[in-house]
């Protein structure tokens, strides 16, 4: 079909490549999700066709020279979105608010206006890396046992993330359409209508062996659910701990039916169980039960989540009637299941009839958005406060425009100053304003500007944290969420790290967040000591149910690949090369060709070794390497600040926990080394290494053409092959 | 859709169940390649030749203090050069703002130019400084910069180097007017560097980037012209299909290693060295280490790109009219002529602006006209030209076709023109620039011995110098045109073989011009 003039003109858009910028690398060409990009071969510049565009702006955020400026509309048809359900009669009404799509013309309309990116943003924006072009085409072919299949490869759990994610500020929130401004593809929608449309396959299980891993895992909430489900598939028999009497964590007592129905939330266990996990109800692990644990499993995950309320200390907090969100979230979903009473568990509050049902609920994130609509089902009058400003709110938009069209009264820039009570409870709160200038800064507390509410309960939902008990015998959690450096270059290649940030995003960039969670997949997949690894909550503190179920399955992953024993026995599987990891800073050179030369003697020695200068070196290299070997220059003025480089310094501070793994560091120099080996090897002590080997290369131990002897780099390297060999012999061979 | 087999970690550990799933994701289109190999054969330097092969040069190149150190002696200079000029002697030859400016470096960055390309670019002190400020680093690499990041304005960069020439023309101007290089009064001279630092500032400030010396540095330009006859190719791919295939760019985005290209140039596409500043950061940064810094034979980027730039041409054919205009003004009548507008058009002094527009429009006109001419005589009218674009450096049309190579051939005759223009002060004067370094410590003066010393002296040993210069240029230009004539005007001519002789002759013809314009100028400055 011929396109004419004037349809090339009506579409409003225009690409414009500046010509004398394009370099004719393609970035462009390769990630127009319409073809609309080609090469124009005579002056090796790319030309675009405006009829073809769609305006999407990928190749404006993905150009490396900002060389493409793309004007006009995008051509981006209305979003499908069943409206949200605002109950007329909210009391004990537990139905879910936000429905899915009832019909396939809905869902296929709503796929269609997915542009299938090569390069998908929303694949780094999920916290899964859900495979969601793939999945949308499945739905766009009606093929919903192939949609399944394809996030069964990412998630295991498609009906609870598709109801419970902050999709604006996960694939959502980097879908290209969002990225240019437009309304993004409802990609949650379409994941759950695959789950309510067929159920959810039953886990993949391999029958384990006589020899297969055992793994404890600690707690049952979404990093467990994600453990356990790739455990079972990678053949191992898998034992779960969990202190309450129903299974599921935080998907079960924290999460309101309206948001994700009981029988959703208990569909994994269901699988899981039948599957033959040997789930132990009723069975709290307390920090002296560990070793014990440890004893009796190869390998042990901790998803104890982080269940700790978090509490105010103000004049009045031990007043009756000041409670935890836990407590009551517990408490008022029991009493909205079928055969509950509200009536009672308001008398349980103390807030019975003629003694007032005004709730105070501190805090205005997502638990005390549940407290309060909650709250608001079972009879009461909820206020939140939170002492953010409103621009920088935790809670995710859609919740909280819901809750407020649900009569909660949500006041942002307050802060709780104290409680007054009478007889012993409380009656009154006083609160002042505060100011926050920017999202980073600590909201400042105005002292004269005051409010006096009248309260009957006041329940405490500013978060949670890891109960300390645990936390103290897993190292290093909770880890920083915070990625450090310079992004991958396939993130900043994608274009999703290219915009600002978004209201729907906390007030940050859509792509920082995303490369923020990246660092708690990548510290899953480390041990935090001996055969235990850790993930969700636990690991990072409170966190999103997708990101803890993530992080489940790569620690699993890492416990497959690590197949850790507990008494020496082989796990089947032949015991494979040892891999190390050979890092380096170097200045002239001198130490990458010493790395090489290690490297190269570590090959000749049977070992899998990768050479990495130490920017280049990604969590993933870490994460597989069995053992470390750091090479840095020395830096200073022979005898001032003489130490490793900073960018050796630098890389072992951002190191993941290393968990005892074995670590050989050398430094060159040109005068004295003074104590840089030393420094370097007690840096790496402090993040959990076990330095194996040390060594100083001068001017005169860099010879590379000694025949009769080995040269003193290869006798190191040597030294660190037998140290990492016999550990590895020690593991694998009883 | 094709997918790119992406390797799933960099880490290189085979056989792991820690597979990235990202990247199985990814289903971008295959990279455009069909004419790549042959359509860059031309231009790639010979494999043999990169020589950061060299485990020295090598590491020498991945040193992130490497251009800080290039740059480091010629701050410091050019900061002596602003405060001597001001403070020091206001006698220019033992000023040491004056010799070291006049006598030395003008010189030096024509030979850099001509035997490397853009050397002087890599350690150039004026634009070192504002991206130092724009970095806010000497050389370490930083995420966050200084300064407003705009993109050069569309409109302005369409024209490519033509910025830069009239940059260029209007300091030359005011260079003559107020008789800096003359040379006068050494503050002058200062507070020309200095309006250079500070409009590189400004710039450096405003774009991102090396905006300024891509498009608005007034020697750029030149360098990017007169430098395509250098012996270094600059940093190219080693090997194509890594560089389409990278999924990263590293060497254009910048990664923890080095910034991006400053210079908007990509190593997997460059055809010449017009525009390869050899600050490194993309050897640095490039993650297969595909990249390497080549020779080659010289001439090559004046013979061999296939993508000839019109900005380029038309930069070649006005910097040939200023050089040609500096011979003329040094002759009785244009004395007379400049004279004559002075006092008609109520101008001050020399140099009058009408002449000076004047006579360097004229030449370029002469050009264009000549290249008419040839598109006339030969061009085959059942040749079809490839559509171009809107764009100045776009368009295509049979005028272009025939000029634009024409102006790549004279290319060394323009270089070697510049050259020998500055030679008379060189031969003349650079021994005072050791006795002006002395009079900044209390000895050397003009009663010294070497300040009256010359290289060469006498009128007769300049005009032989310089008319060896222009005769080795000519040569070189005769033998590019030849070259050039053949592989892209024959292809479009009725008369192959005439249009090569007639290009090559007018390379020799604009040589003689300019040697018989040197006898008669009879050495002067």
């Amino acid at each position: 079909m011929t396109i004419t003039e004037t349809e090339r003109t009506d579409t409003g858009r225009h690409v414009t490549v500046l010509v004398d910028r394009c370099a004719g690398c393609q970035e462009c060409v390769i990630r127009c999700p319409a073809g609309a990009l080609s090469m124009e071969s005579a002056s090796w510049t790319a030309q675009a066709d405006d009829a073809l565009c769609v305006g999407c702006r990928q190749c404006e955020r993905t150009c490396p020279f900002s060389a493409i400026v793309v004007e006009g509309p995008l051509a981006l048809a209305t979003r499908v979105d069943p409206p949200v359900r605002h109950p007329v009669e909210l009391h004990a009404n537990v139905t879910e608010t936000r429905p899915g799509y009832a019909t396939w013309d809905e869902a296929i309309a709503e796929a269609n206006r997915c542009l299938a990116c090569p390069d998908p943003t929303c694949v780094r924006g999920c916290p899964a890396h859900n495979d969601i072009p793939a999945f949308v085409a499945a739905i766009r072919d009606h093929d919903l046992e192939t949609a399944h299949a394809i996030l069964r490869r990412t998630t295991v759990l498609p009906d609870v993330c598709s109801r419970v994610c902050n999709q604006a500020a996960q694939c959502e929130g980097s879908c290209t359409w969002s990225l240019a401004g437009g309304e993004p593809v409802a990609i949650g929608r379409l994941e759950r209508f695959i789950a309510d449309q067929v159920a959810v396959p039953a886990p993949v299980v391999v029958e384990p062996t006589a020899t297969a891993l055992s793994v404890g895992i600690v707690g049952s909430g979404p990093a467990a659910i994600g453990a356990a489900y790739e455990l079972l598939a990678g053949g191992a028999r898998v034992t779960v701990y969990e202190r309450d009497d129903r299974p599921g964590g935080l998907l079960v007592w924290g999460i309101p039916d309206f948001t994700l129905p009981d029988v959703v939330a208990r569909r994994p266990w269901e699988d899981l169980v039948a599957a033959g996990v040997d789930l132990r109800l009723a069975t709290s692990v307390e920090p002296g039960d560990l070793d014990q644990l440890l004893e009796a499993h190869d390998a042990l995950v901790m998803a104890h989540g982080a269940g700790q309320a978090m509490r105010l200390s103000v004049p009045g907090a031990d007043l009756d009637g000041v409670g935890t969100a836990t407590a009551f979230l517990q408490g008022a979903k029991a009493a909205l299941d079928p055969g509950g009473d509200p009536a009672a568990f308001r008398a349980s509050l103390g807030v019975a009839p003629g003694r007032g049902r005004r709730v105070l609920v501190l805090g205005a994130g997502n638990t005390a958005m549940d407290v309060a609509r909650l709250a608001r089902r079972v009879g009461l009058e909820a206020t939140c406060v939170d002492w953010l400003d409103e621009r920088f709110a935790l809670a995710r938009p859609d919740e909280l425009a819901e809750a407020r069209a649900e009569g909660v009264d949500v006041r942002f820039s307050r802060t709780l100053t104290s409680l007054e009570g009478f007889d012993g409870r409380v009656v009154r709160a006083v609160l002042s304003h505060t100011t926050q200038r920017d999202r980073t800064s600590a909201p400042v507390v105005s002292p004269d500007a005051l409010d006096v509410l009248a309260v009957d309960l006041v329940v405490m939902a500013m978060g949670y944290r890891i109960e300390e008990g645990l936390r103290a015998h897993v190292p290093q959690t909770p880890i920083v969420k915070r990625h450090r450096g310079f992004a991958p270059g396939r993130w900043s290649a994608s274009g999703i790290l290219a915009n600002p940030a978004s209201p729907a995003c906390f007030a940050q960039p859509v792509g920082a967040l995303a490369l923020d969670r990246e660092v708690g997949l990548w510290e899953s997949a480390m041990p935090r000591r001996e055969r235990l690894w850790a993930a969700g909550d636990a690991l990072t503190g409170p966190s999103t149910v997708v990101e803890a179920m993530a992080q489940g399955r790569r620690a699993a992953r890492a416990v497959l690949d690590a197949r850790p024993s507990r008494d020496g026995r082989a796990h089947g599987a032949e015991p494979s090369s040892p891999r190390v990891l050979v890092a380096y800073a170097s200045a002239s050179g001198t130490t990458a060709r010493l790395a090489e030369v290690v490297g190269d003697e570590l090959r000749r020695s049977g070992a899998t070794v990768s050479v990495l200068p130490v920017e280049r070196v990604d969590a993933l290299a870490v994460a597989q390497a069995d053992a470390l070997v750091l090479g840095s220059w020395v830096e200073g003025l022979v005898v001032a600040r003489v130490r490793a480089a900073r960018a050796m310094r630098d890389f072992v501070d951002g190191l993941p926990w290393l968990g005892g793994r074995p670590v050989a560091v050398y430094c060159t120099y040109g005068v004295n080394p003074r104590t840089a080996p030393a420094e370097l090897a007690h840096q790496v002590e402090a993040r959990g290494g076990t330095v194996v080997a040390s060594a100083t290369f001068g001017p005169g131990d860099r010879a590379e053409d000694a025949r009769i002897r080995p040269t003193k780099p290869e006798a190191f390297a040597h030294r660190v092959a037998a140290q990492v060999l016999t550990q590895r012999a020690r593991a694998t061979v009883a | 859709m094709a997918v790119l087999t992406e390797d799933h970690s960099r880490s290189g550990f085979p056989g792991s169940h820690q597979v990235d799933p990202i990247p199985v994701a990814i289903r971008t289109r295959p990279p455009s390649d069909p004419e790549a190999t042959g359509r860059f054969a031309a231009t790639d330097p010979p494999r043999g030749l990169d020589i950061a092969r060299l485990k020295r040069v090598g590491g020498l190149l991945r040193d992130r203090r490497l251009q800080f150190l290039l740059i480091l002696p010629n701050q410091i200079i050019f900061w002596l050069v602003i405060a001597i000029g001001i403070v020091g002697t206001v006698v220019p030859g033992l000023n040491f703002a004056t010799a070291i400016t006049w006598y030395l470096w003008f010189c030096l960055v024509f030979v850099m130019m001509v035997v490397v390309g853009r050397a002087w670019c890599a350690m150039c002190p004026f634009g070192g400084f504002g991206e130092w400020v724009q970095r806010r680093t000497f050389f370490k690499r930083t995420t966050k910069s200084l300064g407003l990041g705009l993109k050069m304005p569309e409109r302005v960069a369409q024209y490519g180097f033509l910025l830069s020439v009239g940059a260029f023309l209007v300091l030359t101007w005011i260079e003559e007017f107020f008789n800096i290089a003359g040379p006068g009064n050494p503050m002058a001279t200062s507070f020309m560097v200095l309006g250079i630092v500070g409009t590189a500032l400004v710039f450096f400030l405003t774009f991102e980037r090396r905006t300024f010396c891509r498009y608005v540095c007034p020697l750029s330009a030149l360098i990017g012209t007169v430098g395509a006859m250098g012996s270094v190719a600059g940093f190219r791919t080693r090997d194509r299909s890594v560089c389409l295939s990278c999924a990263t760019k590293d060497c254009m985005r910048g990664d923890a290693e080095g910034f991006g290209c400053p210079w908007y140039t990509w190593p997997g596409s460059a055809d010449s060295n017009a525009a390869c500043g050899l600050c490194t950061e993309c050897y640095k940064a490039c993650p297969s280490d595909n990249i390497g810094l080549y020779l080659q034979p010289p001439l090559t980027s004046v013979v061999a790109p296939s993508r000839r730039r019109a900005d380029v041409a038309w930069s070649v054919a006005l910097l040939f009219g200023l050089v040609l205009y500096q011979q003329v003004n040094a002759l009785g009548a244009f004395v007379s002529l400049d004279n004559w507008l002075n006092t008609h058009l109520h101008f001050p002094q020399y140099p009058n602006p009408v002449d000076y527009v004047g006579i360097i429009a004229a030449v370029a006109v002469v050009l264009a006209a000549i290249g008419r001419l040839f598109s006339v005589a030969f061009a085959r009218r059942d040749v079809v030209l490839a559509p171009g674009g809107t764009s100045f450096v776009e368009r295509t049309s049979r005028f272009r076709s025939y000029f634009v190579p024409l102006m790549y051939g004279i290319i060394p005759v323009v270089g070697a023109d510049y050259f020998a223009r500055q030679l008379p002060k060189f031969l003349r004067y650079v021994p005072r620039v050791p006795v002006s370094i002395g009079h900044l410590f209390g000895f050397g003066s003009t009663s010294s011995r070497l300040y009256h010393a010359s290289l060469i002296a006498s009128n007769a040993g300049i005009i032989a110098v310089q008319d060896l210069v222009i005769a080795l240029g000519t040569a070189a230009a005769m033998w590019a045109s030849w070259r050039i004539a053949g592989r892209d005007l024959a292809p479009l001519s009725r008369r192959p073989l005439a249009a090569r002789v007639a290009a090559t002759a007018l390379a020799g013809a604009l040589g003689v011009v300019v040697a018989v314009l040197y006898v008669w100028m009879n050495a002067a400055n």
